[in-house]
């Protein structure tokens, strides 16, 4: 079911995520490794722990998660019961330990490995700490299921107890050049083997998880060591040899076995590093062939030899699995993109200079020479915009994943929406989003959407759940919302759970207005559910959602009806994003406002006016009578038209209310990017950042919003 | 012996007594260079709408985009129509940088430590003046005022902080 997903871009994503985390971590323990942490530390920590411990069991890292989730359960402790004397230098020593064991085992994952390490020692560890804090020796927590397939580390290398009866052999397979996926062929005989093997070892030994390996096969030949009952014959009947060039098939002595098993690996430099042989320990097959021993091994038996064998392709790729992504310093996208705006002015101070402009001047090898300039600088600017900007995709991908994974776990029906997962949002707000996005839909299923299934059909909705992951970009932000069709939040409850934490004064809940109680879910240390599972319910979802989102300056609105769900709305403002914008003109400035927000440009006359007494004007369009703003007057521009004949009216919508305003001038419609009005500037209402136009000068980017909410204020 | 190291020391620390200085109406003005980061020749600026009178509005630094101030207005004194003389002298205080139009740029000056007085006490009178003013200083025949910028920005915040609680005030 796994396979349905594509794991590789979320494994990068994983392992870029879950390294920011650590490094964050260590640096945190080694600025506080000679006193104690105080309540953010601890709270900090734990946060990232129960991030990892998230991740990882996503990505079904087992071992990973296990201890970050151990680790985390210290940190609850701590952080639930403050407990005098911590030994604060073996708690350090503790993390570090952690974190040096999840880095290992990420390195590993780097490398195309599985994270095999063993955690049980650590766990111990760690448990046996967490009893000595509590003064009491017993284990806590929920255990997770003992994995499945790790195997121990002291496996490798040990030679099975030789039966008397077992044979071993030395098998190379060479495949023709020009075989497809001789990885897949590799891997038919190992299993092939497996039938028979008493103990079998392969290199490389990555050949399923690893394209690249099927190169190595090409060149080097695919390498099996053989423990077995079954005689030679029918140990070359069972490899396929279809198409193989040669093969090798050669007996050895037990001893020989031994020390082969402690040099492969290494007799071939070219295997990839990282790639230690993995030996399979199988159960004694009963079917295997009783067969006496006879035959001394005599090498080279066997040697089929179908053409002359030949090395082919002499590429020795060194695959390893390297991250796609690269972390680029947001400052130096700034910088080359503020250079490349340079460019593009300086060019057309090039272009257009007066110089040029001299009468019965020949320039017509100059004008092709720039239109290819100008070309280029376009490109170049298309490059620059697109690499700061990413649609939602993969993180909506991930969001499936979640849903898929948190809903099995917890026998759950529910089908997820998503709506807008093209929205381009910049990278840097990707990063943000997507923890308080997974902690969302998470809280959603496990929380939103009710567990008895007859509960749902009591009220009238339909067996299967359903979440909504929905993305807009509107008025100069992007709106994310996580909305389920589940049981909603109570208010009474929400309010007793608060009290009861002692989170709020002990007010009445009269004092509260809706929206408020609901923001209770955010404070820290507030969750309503009692257990504590690996999903979610600790109460570090909201607030980590909050405090993240926090960060990038956007907030989070929780709107919810008891009994048929909830819907959390991200708010992120595009700091950086690009919007789609039409550039007007008003006396001798230029204002950005966002195409979405346009319904239509008319022009009018006096007549369709109407003043009130106090002044304030209302215009009538088509028998709709909309409030009216003429933005010379509100922000006192000079050299601007005050009659509404001449100039054009704007009808602007923003979450469904309507303003007109009136301007001068339409001048193009253009693709802006969007920059804080620098802080020195205090807050002007209506105006939400300023852009560069192509020719260098400035414009302000209209905040419909602001513009709206200052003009119901008057 | 000690005096000498002292010397080199001065001599490898090339800002240490540098100053901008600029003409403004009659007086001249000196900022310590080392807040200094270029100067520029004027340009056109987007008016932003509802700040004070002497912020100028917006100017693109090379995409860059950083407010200007009318030192002149920020004086209170009369403002003046911009010439080829006028300049934009960017100056970069605690991460924020801002753009001083100037009437004339001076020169650079060396002033010693010692040549520094700090202006005398005018009692209450103008007192909103001398906040940004922390020295003078006399260099030939002329007195500089030297700015702390630091303070002229400073005084900035609180100047809007101070008109947010009036306005909610009233």
């Amino acid at each position: 079911m796994a396979e349905e997903f594509n794991t590789d871009s979320m494994l990068s994503v994983y392992l870029y995520e879950n390294g920011q985390l650590l490094e964050k971590l260590e640096g945190i323990i080694l600025e506080k490794q000679d006193e104690s942490f105080d309540d953010s530390d601890i709270n900090e920590i734990f946060r990232i722990m129960h991030t990892i411990k998230g991740s990882s069991g996503m990505m079904m890292y087992e071992n990973i998660a296990k201890v970050s989730h151990k680790l985390e359960d210290v940190f609850y402790y701590l952080r639930e019961s403050h407990p005098d004397d911590v030994p604060h230098e073996e708690l350090v020593e503790k993390v570090l330990a952690v974190s040096d064991f999840i880095t290992e085992e990420i390195d590993k994952i780097k490398d195309g490995e599985d994270p095999d390490g063993d955690e049980s020692e650590l766990l111990d560890d760690l448990d046996e700490f967490l009893g000595r804090l509590k003064g009491e020796i017993k284990t806590q927590g929920i255990r997770l299921p003992k994995p499945n397939k790790s195997e121990e580390p002291t496996q490798f290398y040990i030679t099975p107890v030789a039966e008397d009866d077992s044979h071993f052999y030395r098998i190379v397979i060479h495949y023709r050049n020009d075989t497809q996926m001789s990885n897949i062929r590799a891997y038919s005989a190992t299993y092939a083997l497996k039938e028979i093997a008493e103990d079998l070892l392969f290199t490389p030994d990555d050949i399923l998880s690893n394209e690249a390996s099927a190169d190595v096969i090409l060149n080097e030949g695919f390498h099996m060591l053989l423990q077995t009952k079954t005689c030679k014959d029918d140990v070359y009947d069972l490899i396929d040899s279809s198409e193989a060039e040669q093969i090798t098939l050669d007996e050895i002595t037990a001893e020989d076995y031994g020390r082969e098993l402690m040099e492969f690996g290494r007799e071939d430099g070219d295997v990839p590093p990282g790639a230690p042989p993995i030996v399979i320990n199988l159960d004694d097959d009963p079917q295997a062939a009783k067969d006496d021993k006879k035959e001394t091994p005599s090498p080279g038996d066997y040697v089929v030899k179908k053409k002359a064998a030949g090395k082919g392709k002499t590429l020795a790729k060194n695959q390893t699995k390297q991250q796609t992504i690269i972390s680029v310093n947001v400052e130096k996208m700034d910088a080359l993109m503020d250079l490349i705006g340079e460019l593009v002015i300086a060019e057309a101070v090039v272009l257009q200079n007066p110089d040029l402009k001299v009468p019965g001047l020949e320039l017509s090898n100059f004008q092709k020479a720039s239109t290819q300039l100008s070309k280029i600088t376009t490109e170049l600017q298309e490059v620059i915009m697109s690499m700061r900007m990413m649609p939602l995709t993969a993180t909506f991908q991930k969001m499936k994943r979640i849903v898929f994974d948190a809903s099995r776990k917890l026998g759950k029906d529910i089908e997820l929406e998503i709506i807008g997962e093209n929205t381009e949002v910049d990278k840097n707000i990707i990063e943000h989003i997507s923890d308080p996005l997974m902690h969302l839909v998470r809280n959603s299923v496990d929380h939103g959407i009710e567990e008895n299934v007859a509960d749902r059909i009591a009220l009238g909705k339909s067996a299967k759940g359903k979440i909504t992951l929905m993305a807009k970009n509107e008025g100069g932000k992007v709106f994310i919302s996580v909305k389920d069709d589940g049981k909603g939040l109570s208010k009474e409850k929400l309010y007793k759970k608060a009290l009861q934490n002692g989170l709020i004064d002990n007010k009445p809940i009269s004092d509260f207005q809706e929206k408020e109680i609901f923001q209770f879910i955010t404070l820290p240390g507030f969750s309503t559910k009692e257990q504590v599972t690996e999903l979610s319910g600790r109460g570090v979802g909201m607030d980590v959602v909050v405090k993240n989102i926090q960060d990038i300056g956007g907030r989070l609105d929780i709107e919810s009806v008891e009994g048929s769900g909830s819907e959390m709305t991200l708010m992120i403002p595009l700091t950086l994003a690009i919007i789609n914008g039409i550039v007007v003109q008003v006396g001798n400035s230029f204002f950005v406002i966002e195409t979405a927000s346009i319904k239509e440009f008319v022009r009018l006359t006096e007549e369709s006016m109407i003043q009130e007494p106090s002044g304030e004007e209302y215009i009538v369009i088509r028998g709709e009578c909309y409030s009216f703003i003429r933005l010379n007057e509100r922000y006192n521009l000079s050299e601007s038209s005050t009659k509404v004949d001449d100039g054009i009216v704007v009808v602007l919508d923003h979450e469904g209310r309507q303003v007109c305003i009136l301007i001068d001038k339409l001048l193009q419609e253009q693709e802006i990017v969007v920059k804080p009005i620098p802080s020195y500037i205090k807050k002007v209402k209506g105006l939400s950042g300023c852009t560069q136009l192509g020719d260098g000068s400035i414009a302000l980017i209209l905040d419909i919003g602001g513009l709206i909410q200052n003009e119901e204020r008057r | 012996m000690a005096e000498e190291v002292k010397d080199e020391v001065m001599e490898e620390d090339a800002q240490k007594g540098k100053f901008m200085t600029f003409q403004t109406g009659k007086e001249y003005f000196g900022i310590s260079i080392s807040y200094v980061n270029e100067i520029i020749a004027m340009q056109p600026i987007t008016a932003i709408p509802e700040v004070d009178e002497y912020v100028k509005g917006l100017i693109n630094l090379r995409g860059k985009i950083i407010p200007v101030i009318d030192v002149r207005v920020r004086f209170k004194m009369e403002p003046k129509e911009y010439t080829d003389r006028t300049c934009i002298i960017v100056i970069d205080v605690k991460s924020t940088t801002v753009g001083l139009i100037v009437e004339k740029i001076a020169e650079v000056d060396t002033i010693v430590d010692d040549d520094i007085v700090p202006p005398p006490a005018l009692g209450h009178k103008d007192k909103e003046r001398n906040k940004y003013v922390y020295g003078l200083a006399r260099t030939g025949d002329t007195v500089k005022l030297l700015l702390d910028p630091e303070k002229l920005i400073k005084q900035e915040v609180l100047e809007v902080l101070e008109e947010i609680q009036e306005k909610e005030e009233s």
